[in-house]
């Protein structure tokens, strides 16, 4: 029960780390990214392929926020004669792209059946002690995002960012160039979700191009939505909560006699339900963004 | 003197509405300018055009001697160019004091705010007291730590003025600055405004109220139907023709009384 819970947990940072980068785009600089996932899908790649070729854990988490920022940056450039929902769309358009590409590279990515046998992060240490050293790299790193995060909303970038969601026309008027802004707000956000990639790819020692699936995105968004979109905490919170539902699933599964074939039904249906309460009581989320001056 | 602005020949239509019909008019350093006309003469549509926000179809503006139509809005914001809007909108999830604060550009790179440098400390010190001290001069101080969207109308006129202000502008584009702002404050708002230009701020203004352009301008620019019909002191309105024939048509019974009595 005792690695359940670690389970529950590790899995719980991972999807933290996704939630925190996604709440910096989305939440602070206002930018609706609807193909967040590929960036931990280009993490977890990134691992995978590195490892699998005898590089070192690290070079290949590296590489991974590299070429991930550098996608964010592609993409928050097609912004430039975008409005914000038809930006949505094309964030959409290009995760897909990516992950029909990694479906049919086999060269490079396996293709559908994805590359197993990843490298575990703490070989030397086997089963629990390993379970553990991990869940604390995890939570180590959940730490660092949401003190980085921390720093950037409250400072001037982050004032900047949020002025630029609330109200566009007048940043530009003070003299803002939003394209460059968006396009820093995006790398800083898909740093971190490459991070959160590659440790979900070492964890699971498995990628596949499901891991970029639209849902994927989706379930991101779901944590954000219920934690509370602009406020770190809550994302957090959120991450934990819906991890916590998706594993609760297959208890309550045995408790109610629920058939397997309908269980996977019963989870989507399960976090569909709470993120309605949560839309219709408590809109802003269990943690609503914070208004409040500098001191 | 030198033109801090330029405009000549300016024209802009939206379809086959012919906004701006061949402008010309020119501002000098140091001056507080009314920009007057009867609604839709394309006032607002030429301080859009000054700072960027819409693209003019033919004619040149200046700015300091060289020419600014074509350049993005941020870039004419940073040649000293400030504006506020006729209808302000406001955050919603910031307050009074951060957007005040965010009203100044300086060092907001992302790599600065996360190093966090002497620096960078030191400018947001500077930005904190400045904001601290225009939310002062301009009332808002009891209203710093609510939503911006929170506050009246008039308050957020007032916010505008103080936001542009932040970025210590050479020119300051004012929309209908007046709109809703309770009639108490019009002589604090004139004593402010007349200090900033003071300060070296040139101002241009677009004002309906006459008795405020009487009192706060040097020089008053009157357009109708586009173009300019009298560039005159604001001591002259009232007798200037086509000003009155530009608000009420020709020969109108009540042309004294809409001429305004300014002082």
């Amino acid at each position: 029960m005792s690695s359940f819970v670690l389970h529950v947990a590790t899995l719980g940072c991972i999807y933290a780390l996704l939630a925190l980068g996604l709440n910096f785009q989305a939440g602070f600089a206002g930018l609706l990214n609807f193909g967040f996932v590929v960036f931990a899908g280009i993490g977890a790649y990134a691992s995978a392929i590195l490892s699998s070729h005898g590089y070192p854990a690290p070079i290949g988490i590296a590489i991974g926020v590299v070429v991930a920022m550098a996608i964010g940056c592609a993409m928050a450039g097609l912004g430039r004669n975008l409005a914000a929902d038809y930006w949505a769309i094309a964030t959409l358009a290009v995760a897909e792209l990516i992950r029909t590409v990694a479906l049919n590279e086999d060269w490079l990515t396996g293709g559908a059946q994805g590359i197993s046998g990843v490298r575990p992060l703490f070989p030397a240490r086997a089963g629990a002690g390993g379970d553990l050293a991990f869940f604390a790299l995890a939570l180590a790193m959940t730490a660092g995002a949401y003190l980085l995060y921390a720093r950037l909303s409250q400072g001037r970038f982050g004032r900047a960012i949020r002025l630029m969601r609330e109200e566009p026309a007048l940043a530009t008027s003070f003299g803002y160039r939003l394209v460059p802004l968006k396009i820093k707000a995006t790398m800083a956000g898909a740093a971190v979700a490459s991070i959160g990639g590659s440790l979900l790819a070492h964890y699971m020692s498995f990628v596949g191009p499901d891991y970029m699936l639209a849902s994927e995105t989706f379930a991101v968004w779901t944590m954000v939505m219920i934690g509370g979109l602009g406020n770190s905490r809550g994302v957090v919170l959120g991450a934990l909560l819906v991890e916590a539902i998706y594993s609760a699933v297959p208890f309550a599964k045995d408790y109610f006699d629920i058939g397997s074939d309908i269980a996977g039904a019963v989870r989507v249906g399960t976090i569909g339900c709470a993120l309605l309460a949560c839309l219709l009581l408590r809109p802003g989320g269990m943690i609503p963004e914070r208004i409040r001056s500098p001191r | 003197m030198s033109a801090i602005l330029r405009l000549h020949d300016v024209c802009k239509s939206f379809g086959g509405n012919h906004v701006l019909t061949g402008l010309n008019f020119q501002v000098y350093a140091g001056e507080i300018v009314g920009l007057l006309g009867p609604n839709g003469c394309g006032k607002s549509t030429v301080l859009n055009a000054i700072t960027g926000y819409c693209a003019i179809e033919r004619g040149v503006i200046e700015i300091d001697g060289a020419a600014v139509n074509g350049l993005a809005a941020h870039r004419i914001a940073e040649r000293g160019v400030r504006r506020t809007f006729q209808l302000p909108s406001m955050p919603a999830r910031m307050t009074v004091m951060e957007t005040v604060m965010a009203a100044s550009v300086r060092a907001h790179g992302l790599m600065s705010t996360l190093a966090g440098w002497g620096a960078t400390r030191r400018i947001e010190r500077e930005t904190r007291e400045r904001a601290a001290h225009l939310l002062d001069e301009l009332l808002l101080t009891k209203v710093a730590d609510l939503p911006a969207a929170s506050i009246s109308g008039g308050q957020k006129k007032l916010l505008g003025i103080a936001c542009a202000l932040m970025g210590h502008p050479t020119l300051l584009l004012l929309d209908e600055p007046m709109a809703g702002v309770h009639p108490n404050l019009r002589a604090e708002l004139v004593t402010t405004l007349k200090r900033i230009n003071g300060q070296g701020v040139t101002l241009v203004i677009i004002e309906h109220d006459m008795h405020f352009i009487a009192e706060t301008c040097s020089r008053c620019v009157v357009l109708d139907k586009g173009r300019t019909v009298a560039d005159c002191l604001p001591a002259e309105l009232e007798s200037h023709e086509s000003v009155v024939e530009a608000y009420l048509g020709r020969k109108s019974p009540l042309n004294h009384q809409a001429a305004g009595t300014p002082a």
